[in-house]
């Protein structure tokens, strides 16, 4: 939070109007401040208000790698419609979000819990901790594909050594597995940063709030409930929001674990875009994807971005 | 008490999480140090005789370093040109005031919640249509359309944090404008720049959707993409895969614990993805 002492540099919004300055000093200023911004602004139109603007136009076109685009209407959308495996990828999507969300969320607060007690090697144990979420995706992603590999990974051998199983587990290439298999990787990546926000916000709550209700005799859960999840709410809601986000549009736990199979029995939405424009080349067909989603998602980040600017 | 109450279940979380976390990285580093005989034929919980025969082939046969010099060239020109355009372009929104400042500062949280998915087919029209396939600089140029938002709203919420009086100080004393902001922000926002600049340069490092469909060329891939194709090439080739992994991660891990203090100051402004 800025200052708020009345100067040059008090932002604009939080004051009247520009009391004992003159006009000139605020049209330099206005100048000074667009020139700083110049570069900024043509990045943001070249790579981001042009693409953005392409990606909806292609997306009403047959556009394919190699031909020109011709205007075609509703037709893209539709034949999305009358495609299972967009309902599919669709359906899978909200399950990757949903169940991983709630992975994250218990095992971040788990992880928050525990690190905020005071106790020796607490910062080892949270540096440590912390090593999924700091190394890159493509090498998590790879290090659980070989994990889990039926034929020579460790777990595989490590299961059928202690007789626990007598068969390999194909966890990632069976139906029923590959999905929850997947959930489990992305979640090992990501917790560690619903954990270190959790402890953020748990060491934003004052002490005394905790003395009051232990003088008020309430239990360990009461605290939690009355204390922590109260003081924690903001952190919750804008970690909850913004990890719906980076979840629902993963590319590459999918990718790298299962590109989608077996039998699209993993295929999400953004690897349905993929397949469809840079391996099939259908970029209208294939622009049309996230097009179809942008509605919902643009409302949900606008919500969002409107909570994390009252934050400032 | 209320400690003896919770130190069996806190017990408990550390044990699960611990296992947790270590399965996949004991699995990554016990197979880099192992040799194939060890990894495929006659399997060890630790290597017999440690080797750095999967770090030689990957370096060697899989020539590694040309990747790993692609991706230095991308990251690093990525983080000099997003941070230094994104140092002015927060100073200009928290410092100056002037009309329409705040809907820059809502535009760029927008582009920053919005993901690459989205993006990434008409970005690689636009790649094509400049003449960029195929190039280097295409990865630098589209990493900034992510870095930027990212680095200026963190920035942006550093420099809110300090409070304005030293540079209305600084230009009473006759410094201009963009002066007192070299001279008295930078120096006291210096750790905000330095988190800018780490997360800018591991997103550029760890990028990689648009390096795969952008990057066509395999003396021009980029780590990601390359460790990522060696999957396919050769069955036997996990032991060298692993120890890519391995070099993949050394830079990030390496500045991240060099910087830890910023870093989780970073998380705590809420400004980081997860």
């Amino acid at each position: 939070m800025a200052a708020t002492t009345s100067g040059v540099s008090t932002p604009a919004h939080e004051q009247a109007g520009p009391a004992g300055r003159s006009g000139a000093l605020l049209r330099q200023e206005a100048w000074l401040g667009w020139l700083l911004l110049t570069p900024v602004i043509v990045v943001m139109l070249g790579l981001v208000v042009w693409p953005f603007t392409t990606a909806i136009w292609i997306a009403f076109t047959d556009k394919a790698i190699g031909r020109e685009a011709h205007w075609i209407g509703l037709t893209n959308f539709a034949n999305l419609i009358a495609n299972p495996r967009f309902g599919l990828a669709l359906q899978h999507s909200l399950v990757f979000t949903v169940a991983g969300l709630s992975l994250k969320f218990v095992l971040g607060m788990g992880m928050a819990l525990v690190l905020n007690q005071g106790f020796r090697g607490r910062n080892i144990l949270r540096a440590y901790f912390l090593m999924p979420w700091i190394l890159p995706g493509f090498v998590a992603y790879m290090t659980w594909r070989w994990f889990l590999d039926p034929l020579q990974g460790v777990l595989n051998y490590a299961l059928t050594d202690l007789g626990l199983i007598h068969y390999p587990l194909e966890l990632l290439g069976s139906a029923t597995t590959a999905l929850p298999t997947v959930i489990v990787a992305d979640t090992w990546k990501s917790f560690p940063f619903f954990g270190l926000a959790f402890l953020a916000g748990l060491q934003n709550i004052p002490a005394e709030l905790y003395e009051a209700a232990a003088v008020d005799g309430a239990t360990g859960w009461q605290k939690f409930r009355f204390v922590t999840v109260p003081g924690l709410r903001h952190v919750i809601i804008v970690v909850l929001m913004l990890g719906t986000i980076f979840t629902f549009n993963a590319f590459e736990p999918v990718y790298l674990l299962t590109g989608g199979g077996p039998a699209d029995a993993t295929v999400v939405y953004t690897v349905l875009a993929y397949e469809t424009g840079i391996v099939n080349m259908r970029l209208g067909e294939s622009s049309a994807v996230p097009v179809m989603i942008l509605p919902i998602l643009g409302l949900y980040i606008v919500a969002l971005s409107g909570l994390m600017s009252r934050d400032e | 008490m209320t400690r003896a109450l919770t130190a069996v279940p806190s017990g408990i979380v550390v044990v699960v999480l611990a296992i947790f976390v270590s399965l996949p990285l004991y699995s990554m580093v016990v197979t880099a140090f192992k040799t194939d005989k060890e990894i495929y034929d006659d399997f060890t919980y630790m290597p017999r005789q440690p080797t750095l025969i999967q770090f030689q082939r990957v370096i060697v046969n899989d020539r590694f370093f040309i990747n790993i010099r692609n991706s230095l060239i991308v990251a690093s020109t990525t983080t000099v040109l997003a941070v230094s355009m994104s140092v002015l372009a927060a100073f200009a929104v928290v410092r100056l005031r002037f009309h329409g400042r705040v809907w820059i500062a809502r535009i760029i949280l927008f582009k920053y919640l919005l993901p690459t998915t989205l993006l990434y087919i008409p970005l690689f029209l636009v790649v094509n249509s400049v003449g960029l396939a195929n190039t280097l600089q295409s990865l630098i140029f589209t990493y900034l359309s992510f870095s930027i938002p990212f680095a200026t709203w963190l920035l942006m919420g550093y420099f809110r944090g300090i409070p304005p009086d030293l540079e209305e100080q600084a230009m009473i004393d006759g410094c201009s404008r963009v002066g007192a902001m070299v001279r008295v922000l930078l120096p006291v926002a210096a750790p905000g720049v330095v988190a800018a600049a780490i997360f800018t340069f591991t997103g550029a490092w760890n990028e990689f959707l648009l390096a795969l469909v952008f990057i066509n060329r395999a003396d021009l891939q980029t780590v990601p993409v390359k460790l990522a194709g060696m999957i396919v090439g050769d069955q036997y080739v996990w032991g060298a895969i692993m120890a890519g992994a391995i070099l993949a991660s050394l830079p990030v891990v390496v500045l991240y614990f060099l910087a830890q203090r910023f870093v989780v100051s970073g998380i705590a402004a809420g400004a980081v993805k997860g």
